[in-house]
C-alpha cells in the first residue's frame, strides 16, 4: 500500500561541472569498413557526466512507464543556480517526449567560469524536489477528496533520485541534512495548506559520480539508513564511463520490484548471411511476480535457471525461447499473472527481433528446464494492442485434471438444443469497445448508463422469449420466414418499415394456413407422427401471439400485435361461421374446445406443448379434423389488449393491409360447385342439388337423386 | 480444493476411549459400550465419515492421506478415488511420539511438488490434542515460528488448517491444548477452526463432529447463471474463495456472489490468455444435489436415477456451452460487482469439454486490451456515428518505448548503428534523400536533447570523411548533400531544438 515508486523525482546536477567533466569516450571510427586505408582515422568524441545522467534518467523513465503506463509518476528537476522542475504530475506531462523537449530546451550547463561556478549547486534543485512532492498526484487528489471513509488516510510516499557529484562525506552529510530541513519545512507549509499534502515518508537515493578531471573523490557507500523520522537515505558512489546507467537499472528492479528474465535461444537470420541462422539472447525487464511461481518451487530448479547477470549486479533467470507451432491465439492458456515487458536493451537487433516478432501477433513459449530432466513451459511472450506482455502459466498439476464432460450432467442429455440459433444470438451481442475515452468530469459518470448496463436490457428483450430446444417451439423453426419478424421484434425500437415487414410475415402465414400447407417442411427426415397440420397452426401463432405480446412496448410492436390478432381474428370467425352450418359435427368440437380451455385456462400464455398433449389422447384415427376453435386465453387476452390499445387503434386509419384480410373473404376463395349454385332449396332449408340430373332422360329409371347436405 | 487429512499416530493415540462415567444403567447398554475403541480407531472413523461426505457432494475434489508422529508419512497420495484411502485407513499403525513440525514442514513440500504456489489446500489435523513435549511440542513450535528460516506456518501456498481433536470435553488438559491448537490454526492463515465431539467420545459424536465440519468447511457453491430471461442453476468446482485485491491506493476483499450474470459475448481470439485469479468448472445443478439437503444418507442407487432422470431437462449451461463452443466464442459474465469473469468451453483432453469460469483480477479494467469493460457493448447501441466499427484490441494512447524509433545511446552499439542508418542512406542519395535527412534529423533532436553537442560536430566530420571516400560511380548529389550537412551541423542554429536540417535544392532533387 501506498508505495514510494508512486511519486519519483529525478534531481539532476546542471553545474558547470558536469558539462565540463566528461563520462565516456565515443569512438566515432566505426571500422568495420576499412575502405581507405590511407585514411586518418577521426578522432573520438567525448560525452559528459551531463548526458550521461540524463540518458540514464531517461532510460529509468522508459523502462518505468513502458511497465507502468499508469500511477507511477516521474518528475525531473535540474539544479544549477536554481531549481527547474521540467514537468508536473499531470498524467499528460508523463512521457519521455515531454521531458526530452525539456531537457533540449534546459541546453547543456553553462560554461565554467567563477560566478556560475560558486552560485551553482544542488540545493535549489532539492528544494524544487521537495515542494514537488507536496503536491498531490490525480490518484492522491481524488482518494483525499473521495467521500469513502479512508479518504484521509493515504500517505505520501515517495522518492528523490539525485544524481550529483560531491567532495566527501561531510558534504553528503550536508547534503542530507539540507534536505531533512527542506521536508520539515515543506512539511509545515503543507500542513497549514488546502491542495499540499504533507510528505510522510522520502527514499533519497544519492548517486555520487566521481568525476575524472577532479580532484579525488572520497564519498564511501552507504547502505540505506533512516537519517529522519521521514527521510531514508543511501548513498552510491559511482565511476563514470557509463556507470549511472548500469547503477540505475539495478536500483530500478528494486525501486518497483521488478525481475529480469533473459530468453535465451532466438534464432535469428544473419545480418551479412541470410541463409544461416544463430541462436541470441535477449533481457527482458517485468515485475518480478512473473517468477513467483517458478522461483518457489524445488530450489534446486531455481538455482538452475537463476544467475548473475554479466556485467550487472542483479540476477537473471534464462528461460528457453520455444518455437512456436502455428496459431495458438484462439486457444485461452491457464495463465495466473500478466505484467508488461519491456526490453533491457531496446535498439538491439536481436531485442527489435524479439519485439518485431511479438508486435506482428505471434506468441512465444518460454521453457524452464529441471534439474530432474525435463522441461515444462513456464511462460507466455505474447502482444496485445501494440503492447507486449509476459503472461505466467501455471505449471504444476491442476486440480481441474480429469473432469467430467458436460453432457454427463443434468440436461446433458437432450439432443435438441438450438445451438445454431443460440450461436446467433451469441454474434448479435458481440462486445465492441464503444467509447475510449470516459466523459468529462468523473462526476457525471453515474448518471451516464455505461454500454455494459444497457447489455443487460438488450439481453433481456434478446430472451424473453427463448424456447432452448427444437422441441418446445415452433415459431423458431420457422426460419427463415419468421426471421424478418423475430429479429425486429426483439429490438428496442421498431422503425415502421420493420412494422411492414413483420405484417407481410403474419400475412405470409395466414395465407399458408389458408392453402392449408404444411407448416414445418419436416427437413429432418424423420417421419414423425406430430400434432395435425391446423393443430401445429394454432400451436405456432399461440406462441407467435405470446411472443409479440411479451415484447410490447412501443406503439410499434402493438401494431405488429394488432396485425396479428385482427388476422386471427378473422381466421377464427370463419370456422366458426363453418362450424354453424354443421350442426352435426359440432358436439365434438365443442368438448374438445372445452378440454382446450379447460388445459390452458389456468396459465394464461398459451401452452402449445400442453395444449397437443391432451389432443392427442382424444383425437382417435376416426375424428374429424380438429377445428382452431377460439380458445379461451387467446379470446380473454385479446380483449384486453383492445381495450388497452383501443384509444390508439381502433378508430385509427386502416392500413391497406387491415383492407385487403377484411376484404379478402376466404368464402370466396374458391368457387361454388356448379351444382349448387343451380340447386333449389330443400324441405329444410338446405340446398339440394340433383346429381345426375340427365339420367331420367336416358334411361327413365328411378330418381338416383342424393341429398348432399346430409 | 485439495485436502491433506493429517493423521496423528503418536502412542497417546492408542489411548482406549474410557467408558461412560458410572456403571452402565440397564437401559444405556448399547453396541459401542459392548466394544472398546482406541482414538485412533475413533479418528479413523471419522476420516471415514469426511470421505463419505466427500463422495456424496464433492467428488472433484482431490484427498491425500498423511500420517505423523516424530516422522511424516504420506500414505495415500492425491486422489479422488476415496475409497482407496479408506483401505489405507485399515493399515495404519501407531508410531511413537507426536511432533507436528515435521509434519507442517512435509505438507508445504508436498503441496509445492504436486499443486504449485498458487493453489489454495485445506489441512486438517486429526489428534488427541496431545502437544508433545519439549522440543518437538506444539508450543515449542508456535514460539520459535516466526524466529525459523523457513517457518512452516503460514503455508507456502494459500492454505488453511482445520483441527479435529477427538478427546473427551472432560479431559483435564484440553482446554490448553485447545488454545494452542487455536494458535496454530491462526498462525497458518485462513479461517481453519477447531472442532471438538460434543459429549463422551463415542463413534456417533465423532462422526457428528465430523459432520459438522464438512457441512461449514466444505460448503458446495449454490448459483444461478442467467442470461437475460434465461437461467441455469449451477456449481462451481473448485469452490470459490473470497479473493483480496491489494493494489497502491487500496484493499478490498471480493466475493463471488450467487448470482452470475451473463453480459455479452467475445470471440476467444479477441480475449487471448488472461491472468485469472482462480478458474472453476462450471457445472449446472440438478434440484436434489445439495449438502444443506437432510437425506445425507441417500443412497447412490436413488442418486443416480435422479441423474438419469435430470439428464434430460433441458439446462441452458449446456446449450450456452454448445453455442460457445461451435462459434469459438467467450461470454463475459459479471460474478459480483465490478468484478468480472469468462466463461468459455474447455476441455483436459479432447473428448470430454466442459463450461470453464474463468475469473479475472476485480475491476472493470483486468485486461488492458479490452479497455474498460463497462465501456463494452454493442454496435447498433451506439448508433449515432457512422464511422468504422470500433475493434479490439484497445490500444494504449501511448506507444511503448519498443513500438517506435527510440533513441538509446546508453551502450555505443546504439549510436553506432544510428548513425551507420545515416550512411547507408546517404550512399543512396539522391533516392533516398527523404530517409537520410529524416534519420539525421532525428538522431540531431536526441543529440540536443540530452546535451550531446559533440555528436554534432562529430557527425559533420563523419560527413566530411564519408565525402573524401565517396565511390567513383556514386551519385555526384551524394557529395553535395553531405557537404552541406557537414556545414550546417557546425552552425550555431544545429544547437536548437527547434531546428531542422533541410535539403540542399539541387537540379537533381528538384523533381522531388
Amino acid at each position: 500500500m501506498f508505495p514510494a515508486n508512486h511519486k519519483t523525482v529525478f534531481v539532476l546536477d546542471h553545474t558547470p561541472q558536469f558539462g565540463s567533466s566528461y563520462d565516456s569516450v565515443v569512438e566515432l571510427d566505426m571500422g568495420n569498413k576499412p575502405r581507405g586505408l590511407s585514411m586518418i582515422p577521426l578522432s573520438p568524441i567525448y560525452k559528459s557526466l551531463w548526458t550521461a545522467s540524463v540518458e540514464a534518467a531517461l532510460e529509468y523513465c522508459r523502462i518505468v512507464w513502458d511497465l507502468f503506463p499508469e500511477k507511477k509518476y516521474v518528475r525531473f528537476v535540474v539544479s544549477d543556480t536554481r531549481g527547474q522542475v521540467l514537468n508536473s504530475w499531470s498524467p499528460g506531462h508523463q512521457n519521455l517526449a515531454c521531458i526530452q523537449n525539456q531537457l533540449g530546451l534546459i541546453g547543456v550547463p553553462a560554461p565554467a567560469s567563477r560566478s556560475v561556478q560558486s552560485e551553482s549547486s544542488i540545493f535549489p534543485g532539492l528544494q524544487a524536489a521537495v515542494d514537488a512532492i507536496c503536491q498531490c498526484t490525480d490518484v492522491q487528489h481524488e482518494k483525499r477528496t473521495s467521500l469513502s471513509d479512508n479518504s484521509n488516510k493515504i500517505l505520501n510516499r515517495s522518492r528523490v533520485i539525485c544524481i550529483t557529484t560531491q567532495k566527501d562525506n561531510q558534504s553528503i552529510k550536508n547534503l542530507q541534512d539540507m534536505f531533512i530541513k527542506f521536508v520539515n519545512q515543506s512539511n509545515k507549509k503543507a500542513a497549514s495548506s488546502d491542495t499540499l499534502i504533507p510528505i510522510n515518508h522520502c527514499h533519497l537515493v544519492i548517486l555520487n559520480v566521481t568525476p575524472r578531471n577532479g580532484e579525488p573523490c572520497l564519498v564511501n557507500p552507504v547502505p540505506a539508513t533512516d537519517i529522519s523520522s521521514t527521510v531514508t537515505s543511501e548513498v552510491h558512489a559511482v565511476l563514470p564511463n557509463g556507470n549511472i546507467a548500469v547503477k540505475l537499472s539495478h536500483l530500478i528492479l528494486q525501486h518497483y520490484d521488478l525481475a529480469s528474465t533473459t530468453v535465451t535461444g532466438i534464432p535469428m537470420k544473419e545480418e551479412q548471411n541470410a541463409s544461416s541462422s544463430a541462436n541470441y539472447d535477449v533481457e527482458i525487464f517485468h515485475r518480478s511476480e512473473a517468477h513467483a511461481s517458478i522461483l518457489k518451487g524445488n530450489a534446486q530448479d531455481t538455482a538452475l535457471v537463476r544467475t548473475l547477470r554479466e556485467g550487472c549486479e542483479y540476477d537473471t533467470v534464462t528461460l528457453k525461447w520455444c518455437t512456436p507451432r502455428g496459431a495458438s491465439a484462439s486457444e485461452m492458456h491457464h495463465c495466473t499473472v500478466m505484467h508488461r515487458i519491456t526490453p533491457v536493451d531496446v535498439n538491439s537487433r536481436p531485442s527489435s527481433c524479439l519485439i518485431n516478432f511479438l508486435l506482428n501477433g505471434r506468441s512465444v513459449m518460454l521453457e524452464m528446464p529441471r534439474k530432474s530432466g525435463g522441461k515444462v513451459l513456464s511462460h507466455m511472450l505474447a502482444a496485445h494492442g501494440g503492447e507486449i506482455f509476459v503472461h505466467t502459466l501455471g505449471t504444476s498439476r491442476s486440480v481441474l485434471e480429469d473432469p467430467p464432460s458436460i453432457s454427463e450432467g443434468p440436461g446433458g442429455r437432450v439432443t435438441d438444443y438450438r445451438i445454431p440459433d443460440f450461436g446467433q444470438l451469441m454474434k448479435k451481442n458481440k462486445l465492441l469497445p464503444l467509447k475510449r475515452k470516459r466523459p468529462e468530469g468523473s462526476d457525471s459518470k453515474e448518471d451516464v448508463i455505461m454500454p455494459l448496463d444497457r447489455m443487460r436490457q438488450r439481453l433481456e428483450r434478446y430472451t424473453k422469449q427463448w424456447p432452448i430446444t427444437i422441441s418446445s417451439t415452433s415459431v423458431f423453426n420457422l426460419r427463415p420466414e419468421l426471421d424478418p419478424l423475430l429479429n425486429a421484434i426483439v429490438k428496442e425500437t421498431i422503425s415502421e418499415d420493420e412494422v411492414l415487414q413483420c405484417k407481410q410475415v403474419i400475412l405470409s402465414l395466414i395465407a399458408q394456413e389458408t392453402r392449408n400447407e404444411p407448416l414445418q417442411p419436416s427437413s429432418s427426415g424423420q417421419r414423425t407422427k406430430g400434432p395435425k397440420r391446423d393443430e401445429q397452426y394454432r400451436q405456432m401463432f399461440a406462441e407467435l401471439e405470446s411472443l409479440i405480446r411479451s415484447h410490447c412496448r412501443s406503439d410499434q410492436h402493438t401494431a405488429v400485435l394488432n396485425c396479428l390478432l385482427d388476422c386471427r381474428n378473422r381466421a377464427d370467425d370463419d370456422p366458426k361461421a363453418k362450424l354453424e352450418r354443421k350442426d352435426d359435427k359440432v358436439e365434438l368440437d365443442q368438448a374438445l374446445r372445452e378440454l382446450d380451455q379447460m388445459s390452458a385456462s389456468p396459465n394464461p400464455s398459451v401452452n402449445g406443448q400442453r395444449v397437443s398433449v391432451i389432443r392427442a389422447t382424444t383425437d382417435s384415427p376416426m375424428s374429424p379434423p380438429a377445428m382452431s376453435g377460439p380458445t379461451l386465453p387467446l379470446s380473454n387476452s385479446r380483449g384486453h389488449s383492445r381495450t388497452s390499445s383501443h384509444s390508439i387503434y381502433s378508430s385509427g386509419p386502416r392500413t391497406v393491409l387491415d383492407f385487403l384480410i377484411t376484404t379478402s373473404d376466404s368464402k370466396a376463395t374458391r368457387p361454388e360447385f356448379h351444382g349448387l349454385l343451380n340447386s333449389e332449396s330443400g324441405p329444410n332449408g338446405s340446398k339440394v342439388a340433383k346429381l345426375y340430373a340427365h339420367l331420367n332422360q336416358d334411361g327413365g329409371k328411378a330418381d338416383s337423386s342424393v341429398n348432399e347436405a346430409e | 480444493m485439495p485436502t491433506i487429512v493429517l493423521l496423528d499416530v503418536s502412542l497417546s493415540m492408542t489411548r482406549p476411549v474410557p467408558g461412560p462415567p458410572g456403571p452402565p444403567g440397564p437401559g444405556q447398554e448399547s453396541q459401542e459400550s459392548a466394544e472398546t475403541f482406541s482414538r485412533l480407531q475413533l479418528a479413523i472413523h471419522g476420516i471415514n465419515t469426511l470421505l463419505d461426505y466427500f463422495n456424496l457432494y464433492t467428488k472433484l475434489e482431490f484427498v491425500s492421506l498423511m500420517t505423523y508422529s516424530s516422522i511424516c508419512e504420506e500414505l495415500c497420495p492425491f486422489t479422488r478415488d476415496f475409497d482407496s484411502i479408506k483401505q489405507k485407513l485399515q493399515s495404519v499403525e501407531d508410531q511413537d511420539k507426536t511432533s507436528i513440525e515435521p509434519a507442517l514442514h512435509a505438507v508445504n513440500r508436498l503441496v509445492l511438488k504436486e499443486w504449485g504456489s498458487t493453489t489454495p489446500c485445506h489441512v486438517i489435523i486429526v489428534s488427541d490434542g496431545s502437544c508433545g513435549v519439549t522440543d518437538s511440542s506444539l508450543k515449542h513450535l508456535i514460539d520459535r515460528n516466526t524466529s525459523l528460516h523457513r517457518p512452516p506456518l503460514p503455508f507456502a501456498f494459500p492454505g488453511k488448517l482445520s483441527a479435529l481433536i477427538i478427546a473427551n470435553p472432560s479431559e483435564p488438559q484440553l482446554t490448553h491444548n485447545l488454545q494452542l491448537f487455536k494458535r496454530l490454526t491462526d498462525l497458518a492463515g485462513g479461517d481453519g477452526a477447531i472442532h471438538t465431539p460434543e459429549g463422551a467420545l463415542s463413534i456417533s459424536s465423532v462422526q457428528t463432529m465430523v459432520r459438522k465440519m464438512a457441512e461449514t468447511e466444505f460448503v458446495s457453491y449454490q448459483g444461478t447463471l442467467r442470461c437475460g430471461c434465461l437461467s441455469s442453476k449451477i456449481t462451481l468446482s473448485p469452490h470459490p474463495l473470497p479473493y483480496t485485491h491489494v493494489k497502491d491506493f487500496s484493499t478490498e476483499t471480493f466475493t463471488i456472489s450467487d448470482n452470475i450474470e451473463v453480459l455479452g459475448f467475445l470471440d476467444l481470439s479477441d480475449i487471448g490468455s488472461p491472468a485469472a485469479v482462480s478458474r472453476h468448472l462450471m457445472l449446472p445443478m440438478g434440484s436434489g444435489v445439495s449438502n444443506h439437503a437432510s437425506h445425507t444418507d441417500a443412497k447412490n442407487e436413488d442418486s443416480d436415477d435422479e441423474n438419469h432422470d435430470e439428464g434430460k431437462v433441458s439446462s441452458f449451461c449446456v446449450l450456452l456451452h454448445g453455442a460457445l463452443k461451435v462459434e469459438n466464442m467467450a461470454a463475459l459474465c459479471e460474478v459480483a460487482d465490478r468484478w468480472f469473469g469468462i466463461l468459455y468451453s474447455w476441455a483436459d483432453n479432447k473428448k470430454k469439454s466442459n463450461l470453464m469460469l474463468t475469473v479475472l483480477e476485480p475491476g472493470t479494467d483486468p485486461i488492458p486490451w479490452l479497455g474498460d469493460l463497462e465501456l463494452l457493448g454493442t454496435v447498433d447501441e451506439g448508433h449515432d456515428d457512422a464511422s468504422p466499427l470500433p475493434s479490439f484490441p484497445v490500444r494504449p494512447a501511448e506507444k511503448r518505448s519498443y513500438s517506435q524509433s527510440t533513441v538509446a545511446w546508453i551502450r555505443q552499439a546504439g549510436l553506432h548503428s544510428d548513425i551507420q542508418k545515416i550512411l547507408r542512406s546517404a550512399r543512396k542519395l539522391p533516392d533516398k534523400t527523404q530517409h537520410f535527412y529524416k534519420e539525421l534529423n532525428r538522431v540531431r533532436k536526441a543529440a540536443v536533447q540530452v546535451g550531446f553537442l559533440e555528436l554534432l560536430d562529430g557527425l559533420s566530420k563523419i560527413f566530411e570523411k564519408e565525402c573524401t571516400a565517396l565511390p567513383d560511380k556514386a551519385h555526384p548529389d551524394c557529395a553535395l548533400q553531405l557537404t552541406h550537412c557537414a556545414s550546417v551541423l557546425r552552425e550555431r542554429e544545429a544547437r536548437e531544438l527547434k531546428f531542422t536540417i533541410t535539403p540542399l535544392r539541387t537540379s537533381f532533387t528538384s523533381n522531388d
